[in-house]
């Protein structure tokens, strides 16, 4: 009696509980299947001994993220960038990593559309939403590697990735978000060398 | 390790303890986070999945008890029944008060967040944003019309004064920041309150495609990173000259700083309530999920708790009763795991001491068992190995304990009468009627111990029995005697010895002092015969001759006897040499042959007896009383007919030659057959009574032994052993032993 009744997990349930709550956690992840965010272009170029980015990104944001926009809830579009150095023999080697944070928002009493670069703090007005996620999605000149780190020889790639933070949002949407394929605004991530 | 350390967590009192407690906190934690944007908001998600493991785990251990709980009902394990009625004890009463509060928890909940919405509030908060709106907008259309009019004066100024002129306009606008731009956007004068601001506010490109489409442009914009508000107009500066360049003036306004706050404060508020408003319907879905699972968890938490307590509360009863099953088993040695100092822990140590004093007293009876056993087995080996019979009778005269001498003695097996009266014995045996008779008179007359005489007839012959008797202390309190034991000697031997000894010294003496006068009485004799006879007269001398011939011939006779006295007494030693007893038989033999009365002589001499150590002499004396003997007893028979007869044959390990004579004559009277071997005893008119008494010690001095009896149909048979030889007898056990040996191999 004294033995069966342990309470404690065995190996083999522990092991049932980890994969149904890997698959719990996995089953919103196959719903972003649908493209919400597309890479269109990138280029690089250098200037000054430093690289900078030119990207073209169009953004769509679903029904119940423009709902909430309208409603006063600030949407944050993350732009993870990552510039690696290809290897033949070994993984690829990362020479640089920045994140590029917009926040997107709609001021009730001027009746515009407020884009917040989080890293530079500039803040454009826009009038209309298109008019503001076009801005949004048009990348210029952004400086993202010093020449210098770039010297050794080999091809250099540049990968982008946009998503819509959902930490960002409030607490209580934040389950339904991880839950919702409508909520999950993501772009592929997009390849290209690193050019002068 | 990791299965060893995931029990020891879940398996005492104090991690579980820490374990709810954390769980408590990550629910407050969690409860917290929902409404906060600080950094605790960005541990929602984390401590969200913290508390969905943490609702899996348990399910996952709950469902793992209720399994091992179902197969311990299914196998009837002690203790099992106990532990499904308190987890569902403990379960109902968690479930019932935990599912009234979700209940009413949630209605007060929907109906708190559904009360933040009210139609008077918002239609309120819209009616103070547009009253903003409109008193921005006012301003903004007084800003416009005056950058207009100064547009106007400045359309007047020649080109080259503009840049010294625009201060002063600056001035009269009250604006913070007036610039002209011309065509391509290029400045062609700026004042600013801020001396040293170099570069004016930019130019854009939309407001220059406004001013295209409606000649004017006025716009409230928020600065980056304040709650402060500007207002830019910016108009078409007429042209004298109709093909000249296009102008447009720019004025930047601040907003007074009360006006400011008071839009402010109304954005916010709106925003805010828009927000909320927005969120009514996740945060319900929000509160409802986290209340579900702390319900949830909860519950889960209370069954795992029972399901912890129950096997707590349930392990010392069912040890319990395994310890008293084992006890019951003969396991005295058990003893319990001490659980606490409450009353089941007592009721355990009670038990623990129970079967401590158990084991001590069990093994306290069975040391006295095993010495009582020892000492039965050691006073079976003593009796078992006294020559003397011993046999007890209990306080009802029966008989409760013999030992192998009482049996041999009596020749009665005794054992099978042990719990019989002694009566059934002399029924059964009529042979032991006297000697159970002699018992039972002194145990009639009660005496204290006794000692007798007895003469005793069985099988073998006369017994002669030397008892002794006494009464066995009372072993209880009673005054009831505990017993009887009456002890015997078989002294037959012994009697027979001093009979022995007491004739042969009579013959001895009788030698002594017979022989010597019957030579002077022979010669004495003689001598008359010799002077006498020829002087005589015929008739006397006839008479004279006749008497000394007589004389002589008796004292010749007597001198036979003497000397028959004198050898009985003295024989001379022993002269010991491997014989073969049929030679010595055969050879005895031929000396009969030519008898004169015709005897029938039946000889079967087994070949395969082998060698005795004998004197060959003495061996044929004995041969020769025997036969003679025979011949003597057949003498009045008609035909008359010897057997002997030889064979090997073996008696408790110690082989024998046996020897039958065996005749036809009248037999030996019943009354002489125990005493036929002493001297003197004889049937015969003429015998001396000594032959068969030399046999007998002939046969005694060989080590051997002879009985007399009588054969079924008539006449006398006399049995012989005598031992073979030494060396042979060792070959044979050796011979014995080694085929016992391989016997047993091969089995």
């Amino acid at each position: 009696m004294g033995s069966s009744m342990q309470l404690f997990i065995s190996n083999k349930s522990a092991r049932t509980g980890w994969l149904l709550l890997i698959l719990l956690f996995c089953i919103p992840a196959s719903y972003a299947a649908n493209e919400a965010f597309t890479i269109r272009s990138v280029e690089t170029r250098l200037r000054n001994q430093v690289y900078t980015l030119s990207a073209k990104i169009d953004y769509h944001f679903s029904e119940p993220a423009l709902t909430a926009l309208k409603n006063g809830v600030p949407l944050i579009v993350l732009i993870d960038l990552e510039v690696q150095r290809e290897r033949t023999w070994w993984l690829n080697k990362e020479v640089a990593e920045l994140q590029q944070g917009y926040l997107l928002l709609y001021h009730a009493l001027t009746e515009k559309y407020i884009i917040n670069n989080l890293n530079s703090g500039a803040q454009e007005n826009y009038d209309t939403l298109h008019a503001a996620v076009s801005a949004l999605g048009n990348i210029e000149d952004l400086p993202i590697l010093d020449a210098k780190l770039a010297e050794n020889k080999g091809r250099y790639i540049v990968s982008l990735h946009a998503y819509l933070d959902l930490e960002a949002l409030p607490a209580p949407m934040r389950p339904i978000a991880y839950i919702s394929s409508k909520w999950r605004l993501e772009s592929e991530w997009y390849k290209w060398p690193l050019q002068q | 390790m990791a299965i060893a350390a995931i029990k020891r967590l879940f398996s005492g009192a104090k991690p579980i303890a820490a374990l709810f407690l954390l769980l408590l906190t990550s629910l407050g934690l969690l409860s917290d986070a929902m409404h906060s944007s600080t950094s605790l908001g960005r541990l929602y998600t984390p401590l969200l999945f913290i508390n969905v493991c943490a609702v899996i785990l348990l399910v996952g251990l709950i469902i793992k008890n209720l399994y091992a709980l179902l197969l311990a009902l299914r196998k009837g394990t002690t203790g099992a029944k106990l532990t499904a009625r308190l987890v569902l004890l403990f379960a109902m009463l968690t479930f019932v008060p935990v599912s009234i509060v979700f209940y009413f928890s949630l209605d007060f909940l929907k109906r708190g967040i559904d009360s933040w919405y009210d139609v008077r509030v918002e239609a309120a908060l819209n009616d103070a944003l547009e009253l903003s709106k409109s008193s921005l907008g006012l301003r903004m259309r007084d800003l416009l019309r005056q950058t207009k009019s100064i547009s106007t004066e400045l359309s007047l100024i020649p080109d080259e004064l503009t840049p010294l002129s625009i201060n002063d306009l600056r001035l009269s606008l009250d604006a913070n920041e007036l610039t002209l731009f011309g065509g391509k956007g290029q400045i062609l004068a700026s004042s600013s309150v801020e001396a040293n601001k170099l570069v004016p506010a930019k130019f854009d490109d939309k407001i220059k495609i406004h001013l295209r489409n409606h000649n004017d442009y006025v716009q409230l914009e928020t600065l980056p990173e304040s709650e402060l508000y500007v207002m830019r107009v910016a108009v078409l500066v007429p042209s004298a000259d109709p093909v000249g360049e296009e102008r447009i003036l720019q004025g930047i306004f601040s907003v007074p700083e009360r006006m400011n706050n008071l839009a402010n404060s109304v954005k916010n508020s709106f925003t805010l309530y828009r927000e909320v408003i927005y969120l009514r319907e996740p945060l319900k879905t929000s509160f409802v999920f986290t209340l579900s699972l702390v319900l949830l968890l909860s519950l889960l938490m209370a069954i795992w708790v029972a399901f912890f307590f129950a096997r707590r509360l349930v392990q010392p009863i069912s040890d319990l009763v395994d310890g008293t099953q084992a006890v019951a088993a003969g396991n005295y040695k058990t003893q319990l795991p001490m659980t606490g100092k409450d009353e089941l822990g007592f009721l355990v140590h009670s038990f623990n001491m129970m079967t401590q004093k158990i084991a001590m007293v069990t093994d306290e009876a069975n040391r006295s068992q095993q010495q009582l056993a020892e000492q039965h087995a050691y006073l079976e080996v003593v009796l078992t190995n006294l020559s003397s019979g011993v046999i007890t009778l209990d306080a009802e005269r029966r008989l409760h304990t013999s030992n192998a001498a009482a049996s041999q003695i009596l020749g009665v097996p005794l054992t099978t009468y042990e719990g019989f009266s002694l009566n059934k014995l002399s029924h059964e045996h009529p042979q032991t009627l006297l000697f159970i008779d002699m018992i039972l008179t002194h145990l009639e007359n009660q005496d204290q111990q006794w000692s007798e005489e007895t003469t005793f007839f069985n099988t073998t012959g006369r017994q002669v029995l030397l008892c002794r008797g006494s009464i066995l202390s009372a072993i209880d309190e009673t005054e009831q005697p505990g017993g009887f034991i009456i002890v015997f000697d078989d002294i037959t031997n012994l009697v027979q010895a001093q009979r022995n000894a007491a004739w042969g010294e009579v013959a001895r003496r009788l030698a002594h002092e017979i022989k010597n006068p019957l030579t002077p009485i022979q010669l004495a004799a003689e001598r008359l015969r010799h002077k006498y006879l020829h002087k005589m007269k015929p008739e006397d001398a006839e008479l004279l001759d006749r008497s000394t011939h007589t004389i002589v011939q008796q004292v010749e006779t007597l001198k036979e006897m003497v000397k028959a006295f004198s050898d009985y007494a003295r024989m001379p030693h022993l002269q010991l040499s491997p014989t073969d007893l049929n030679s010595v038989i055969n050879e005895v033999l031929d000396l009969y042959r030519e008898n004169p009365a015709g005897c029938r002589f039946e000889v079967s001499l087994d070949e395969t007896t082998p060698q005795i150590d004998a004197d060959n002499g003495r061996l044929r004396q004995l041969l020769h009383n025997l036969i003679k003997n025979a011949f003597e007893a057949m003498a009045d028979q008609p035909q008359q007919e010897l057997s002997i007869k030889t064979r090997c044959m073996e008696k408790e390990a110690c082989r024998f030659v046996e020897m039958r004579i065996e005749d036809n004559g009248p037999g030996i009277p019943e009354a002489m057959l125990g005493q036929l071997f002493d001297p003197y005893v004889t049937s015969k008119p003429r015998g001396s009574g000594l032959g068969l008494a030399i046999v007998k010690k002939i046969i005694e001095e060989h080590g051997g032994m002879i009985w007399a009896e009588n054969r079924e149909g008539g006449g006398a048979r006399i049995v012989i052993r005598l031992p073979v030889n030494k060396e042979l007898q060792d070959g044979l056990s050796a011979d014995t032993h080694h085929t016992t040996g391989n016997s047993d191999a091969a089995a």
